[in-house]
């Protein structure tokens, strides 16, 4: 393919556009031709240039006469629906290029802000330099999580009757674990006794317990979770209120 | 073969009609697109006059023409030797359209840079991501956990939620009082409260898209 950049401009030099005519008008032409034999579909080309006394037509003079004839068959309006020039071309590409853009940018915002309340959780991030669009993105993408565990936890709650569901629980959560905390050394112990219980409530009470054991051990680890930046109530009480190492976190600014 | 792009597969195709009418149809879209570009610059490049029209597999017809469908078709038709009968005035428009193309082109250009640096952006922060999956628990898609952990990130981001209900009153009460005292806006520069240049205060005016949350703590304006 091109080995530079063209500048999309009218290119001054006589032999250079000559010989970029040439190549690109043979281009074009063979572009036409693959396009009606790959669809099977009717197409011409007419090229007017001042190096031609002739048109440039494809297929062939005969062809471009039965196309048009074909196309002037059209009630004009159909004929001027999808008709454009370079302008109204550029238009629609520009118009489709935002589109895109807007898109982009959008779903880019909703992944840093996604980012931004996970570290929020872990009290590594401050909310100083958020305006109120962006405090109220994170609120809303907040909101978005809150409908999904819900569903979620109705789901498993629906499902938490019938045994083959738990079990299933059990194995997903014991996945998420040992992937999340692939650093964890009391990890091997616990996952071993854990399998053996189907029952949801003792289930979350070892987990609790053996998180609580992580943190106590370990507390600077490479887990993420250190002394004071805890989010999660890693401990018995899940009453936010009353526990300490929870509302320290909760207030990363007044550090 | 080699991709260098990771949007355009380039695979080697036999020339005739395709079998599938969905690849046929998808393949027609692109091409035909591409033809009209093709044939755009063309034009731009070396000042020539075109026209191309197509018929889709569905029967509707594409047609690109520059300067105009119509006056090369009736040129052709008509096999005048010269159709610049309005010299004078056709030069006028043709400079004007010449200069409003090389605009457009120039804007386009610019729109297809700036949406590659953001798919750029948009698959750093993938990988950030799932980096993040992997490492911490509570990043993990939420149709893994289980019920313990999903109560325990549900009440975390209540808690967060109250929290950024905080900040907003706080950055609301700043704005008011922004308000009584135009000349003090935070950085010094005389404005009157909305539109100050500090960063942390940097209320849309006229908040009207506002999102509602369902519990209506905070951002009441």
């Amino acid at each position: 393919m091109t080995r530079k950049k063209v500048k999309l401009a009218y290119i001054t030099n006589d032999s250079a556009r000559k010989a970029t005519f040439k190549k690109r008008k043979k281009g074009l032409m063979k572009k036409v031709s693959e396009l009606s034999t790959l669809c099977g579909i009717d197409a011409c080309a007419i090229m007017y240039s001042p190096y031609e006394s002739q048109p440039e037509v494809w297929p062939s003079a005969m062809g471009v006469q039965r196309v048009l004839s074909k196309f002037r068959k059209i009630p004009e309006m159909e004929q001027s629906k999808k008709m454009v020039n370079q302008e109204s071309f550029l238009s629609q590409r520009i118009a489709k290029a935002s589109e895109q853009l807007k898109k982009q940018c959008k779903d880019n915002r909703e992944k840093e802000m996604t980012q931004l309340m996970f570290q929020n959780l872990i009290g590594k991030a401050g909310m100083h330099g958020l305006n109120m669009m962006d405090l109220n993105d994170l609120g809303w993408l907040i909101d978005q999580n809150l409908k999904e565990i819900d569903k979620r936890v109705d789901f498993l709650s629906k499902t938490s009757h019938n045994p083959q569901g738990s079990s299933s629980s059990v194995a997903a959560t014991q996945s998420a674990m040992t992937t999340a905390m692939p650093e964890a050394t009391p990890r091997a112990s616990v996952g071993e006794s854990v399998q053996t219980e189907t029952n949801n409530n003792f289930e979350s009470m070892q987990r609790q317990h053996w998180i609580m054991e992580l943190m106590n051990t370990n507390p600077q680890s490479h887990v993420g979770f250190g002394g004071d930046e805890m989010m999660f109530p890693f401990g018995d009480n899940i009453n936010v209120n009353n526990n300490a190492l929870w509302s320290n976190a909760f207030f990363p600014w007044e550090k | 073969m080699v991709k260098n792009n990771p949007v355009q597969g380039r695979r080697k195709i036999e020339m005739k009609k395709i079998a599938k009418k969905n690849n046929l149809q998808v393949t027609f879209s692109k091409r035909r697109a591409g033809l009209f570009k093709k044939a755009s610059e063309l034009c731009t490049l070396c000042g020539v006059d075109v026209a191309i029209i197509v018929f889709s597999p569905a029967g509707k017809v594409f047609s690109f023409g520059h300067p105009h469908v119509e006056s090369i078709v009736d040129r052709f038709l008509t096999r005048s030797p010269s159709v610049r009968i309005f010299d004078a005035c056709y030069n006028i428009v043709e400079t004007h359209r010449d200069a409003n193309i090389r605009e457009l082109n120039a804007h386009l250009a610019q729109l297809d840079e700036m949406l590659e640096v953001e798919k750029r952006n948009g698959e750093a922060l993938d990988e950030v991501r799932e980096a993040g999956r992997r490492q911490w628990w509570w990043q993990a898609p939420i149709g893994e956990l289980g019920s313990n952990e999903l109560q325990q990130l549900r009440n975390a981001l209540l808690e967060l939620k109250m929290n950024v209900g905080k900040q907003a009153e706080l950055l609301q009460a700043a704005v008011e009082s922004s308000n009584c005292w135009p000349f003090l806006a935070p950085n010094g520069v005389g404005t009157s409260g909305f539109g100050c240049e500090g960063n942390e205060i940097n209320v849309p005016s006229g908040t009207t898209q506002m999102y509602k949350f369902d519990q209506d703590l905070y951002l009441d304006f």
